[in-house]
């Protein structure tokens, strides 16, 4: 069944499609700020249909980006939470529970930015050179956090192509008063040597430990791990793919050729084939720790995290494989 | 090929990376100093020239050993004819056939680096290469020629984008040709069979110097073991370097990473865009010269056969004091 969503939901999951909304922990706040929206702005009178109408939403919604797991990680956050307790309500429930979940779970998120560099500071010292990539709020929360506390830092960011989302995060540490250079990606392994410690975000954290993040993550963690510098990746757990943990991979997004060279000039070279993957996987070799809002885990530890966090989305996914795998066998 | 009028603007390109190879660099160098050296009159003008012209050149393009080699040669020979006396017709014309020479050389060179470089590629090869290099592209082309079907992977190589230009001259050559950014190397490098790149220079230790981004590409390709092979001739050799001295690695004004108007856009923020990177000889399986193909640690070698042991190798600045006495 198809419905009519209010046009600001619609202008989101265009917003997180475009890019104009991007940063796994913003998607996911602007996912369930959707999902809210379109409960509050609903017009029915059939609870069930409601059910189904927010399905519909959470289906669009999470439709516009493949790779980050912190979307459907929000929208299971509201999503399971209304099946699980749709029964007992009215619809005039129904609607103002998702309102409620939806702002817990964008209150939650915030502090668990900060949280984040509450705890990730400790592991920064006066003195340290800083290395970042891309803009994310929870390695920009660790930097500027420990900034804050007085320590001397110095910050290398790489400009992030084809978006230059380095461009971004120069701009907002040096609004900080921070000391910040901003470098080509292909300078990282140049710089390493003068590096102390890189800082990245995440935007899925795997079962295994493996970091998706940014394309050109994978090669810092490289250059530091060659180098011997620590990589410290800073990801709130919602960001821990419960999907992985019953065999599935990430998908990783190759974005139109058009965000690295001109229209123009893919019509002159037909025949040059341009790729553009945005984002790539890190070993969890790589990774020295993982901070997140409950603590700083060895990036091994990761099915930790998920088995605590995600309790009834790993039993809810076992619970479908093994009736599949029953269905198959008879 | 043309040679520059303009002093200021040769040097502006040569500095800024708008001569994107190192033997054109050293091409457009040593034409330059050509067409001066033959509209000099007198002995004193042809020593004037080399003073005032060939420091900068290099100030220009520390890195480019080919560009070093090649002036130093000029400059020992046009010392030599001084000493010898000769008149300043006798000199212009060993200078300048001296140039021509040298440039025909390095010309004979890369095709035979093609010769020997196309036997290390296979028939289905994916290769993997870094910037725009005169050296590759002929290797890339006789290995066409032999009638191999090869794809080639390409970085656009920022700050200066100059594997987009590379690209576009292999698509001209009709390879199916696959860019992408360079933060992607890793990426890729599991679809990649042969890593193949030129060089600027070649340290005594058979560290290669070359486009930033290089030794990013030789590390993911060394965790991924995928081979990586160097195409330079030993005209390439940092011949300084075994005396000691460091390969002085330039770097580019910010304006070629983002314009003024964005860089003021930014605030209070340092842009650093280092033009040039080291890759450690362990990253490297084999420089592929005229000479034959050998291991990065075997460069000294070649240099004994070449230019004696130890290589009696002088200083840019000590041969132009001494051609300021002459």
């Amino acid at each position: 069944m198809n419905y009519t969503l209010p046009a600001e939901v619609l202008q989101i999951a265009e917003d997180i499609r475009s890019m104009k909304i991007r940063g796994a922990g913003r998607i996911a706040r602007a996912a369930v700020k959707a999902l809210k929206i379109a409960a509050l702005a609903y017009k029915g009178s059939e609870l069930e249909d409601f059910y189904e109408y927010m399905k519909y939403t959470s289906k669009l919604i999470l439709a516009t980006r493949p790779t980050a797991v912190s979307l459907p990680n929000a929208v299971a956050y509201v999503m399971s939470r209304l099946s699980k307790n749709i029964e007992s309500f009215t619809l005039e429930e129904a609607r103002s529970k998702v309102a409620e979940w939806a702002d817990e779970f964008i209150e939650y998120s915030l502090r668990a930015t900060e949280l984040i560099g509450e705890i990730g500071e400790g592991r920064i010292k006066s003195g340290d050179t800083v290395l970042t990539h891309c803009n994310s709020s929870a390695a920009l929360s660790v930097i500027i956090t420990a900034h804050r506390k007085g320590k001397d830092i110095k910050v290398y960011a790489c400009e992030t192509r084809p978006r230059f989302q380095g461009r971004i995060t120069v701009r907002t540490l040096a609004k900080e008063g921070i000391d910040v250079t901003l470098i080509p990606d292909s300078a990282v392994r140049f710089f390493m040597k003068d590096v102390d410690l890189v800082v990245v975000g995440a935007d899925t954290v795997a079962a295994n430990g493996a970091v998706v993040n940014k394309i050109g993550t994978s090669m810092i963690a490289l250059a530091a791990h060659e180098a011997r510098v620590r990589v410290f990746v800073a990801a709130e757990t919602y960001k821990f793919s419960p999907a992985t943990v019953i065999g599935e991979l990430v998908t990783i997004e190759e974005r139109p050729p058009t965000e690295v060279v001109s229209e123009e000039f893919l019509k002159k070279y037909p025949g040059i084939k341009v790729r553009n993957p945005a984002f790539d996987v890190t070993p969890p070799e790589y990774i020295d720790a993982i901070i997140t809002e409950k603590g700083i885990i060895s990036p091994h530890a990761a099915i930790l995290v998920l088995k605590e966090e995600f309790a009834w989305a790993l039993e809810d996914r076992m619970k479908k494989l093994k009736l599949a795998v029953e269905y198959e066998t008879e | 090929m043309e040679a520059y009028e303009d002093f200021h603007k040769l040097v502006s390109d040569l500095r800024d990376g708008r001569i994107f190879g190192s033997t054109e660099a050293a091409e457009k160098a040593l034409l330059f100093i050509k067409n001066q050296i033959s509209s000099c009159e007198t002995v004193k003008e042809i020593k004037n020239t080399l003073i005032s012209y060939v420091p900068p050149l290099i100030k220009a393009r520390p890195t480019s050993a080919l560009t070093v080699n090649c002036l130093r040669e000029v400059i020992e020979l046009t010392i030599d004819c001084i000493k010898k006396k000769l008149s300043s017709n006798e000199i212009k014309e060993k200078i300048c056939n001296k140039i021509d020479q040298m440039l025909k050389e390095a010309h004979e060179s890369v095709e035979v680096i093609a010769e020997i470089g196309a036997k290390r590629i296979r028939d289905g090869d994916t290769i993997l290469t870094n910037t725009y290099s005169y050296t590759v592209l002929k290797v890339l082309e006789k290995a066409k020629e032999e009638g191999k079907n090869i794809s080639v992977f390409i970085p656009e190589s920022r700050p200066g984008g100059e594997g987009i230009d590379m690209a576009v001259e292999l698509y001209k050559r009709k390879f199916p040709v696959t860019l992408f950014v360079d933060s992607a190397v890793r990426y890729m490098m599991k679809e990649v069979d042969l890593v193949l790149i030129g060089a600027e220079a070649i340290a005594a230790n058979g560290a290669v110097v070359n486009k930033i981004g290089t030794s990013m590409i030789a590390l993911a390709a060394h965790e991924a073991r995928v081979r990586v092979f160097v195409a330079a001739g030993t005209y390439k050799f940092s011949l300084e370097t075994f005396l000691g001295e460091v390969v002085e690695l330039t770097y580019r004004r910010p304006e070629v990473l983002l314009s003024s108007h964005e860089l003021r856009a930014l605030g209070n923020v340092k842009v650093l865009c280092p033009a040039f990177d080291v890759t450690p000889p362990e990253y490297i399986d084999a420089i592929i010269t005229e000479r034959g193909v050998f291991a990065p640690q075997a460069v000294p070698l070649i240099v004994r056969e070449i230019f004696g042991w130890p290589p009696l190798v002088k200083d840019i600045g000590m041969l132009i004091n001494e051609l300021k006495r002459c």
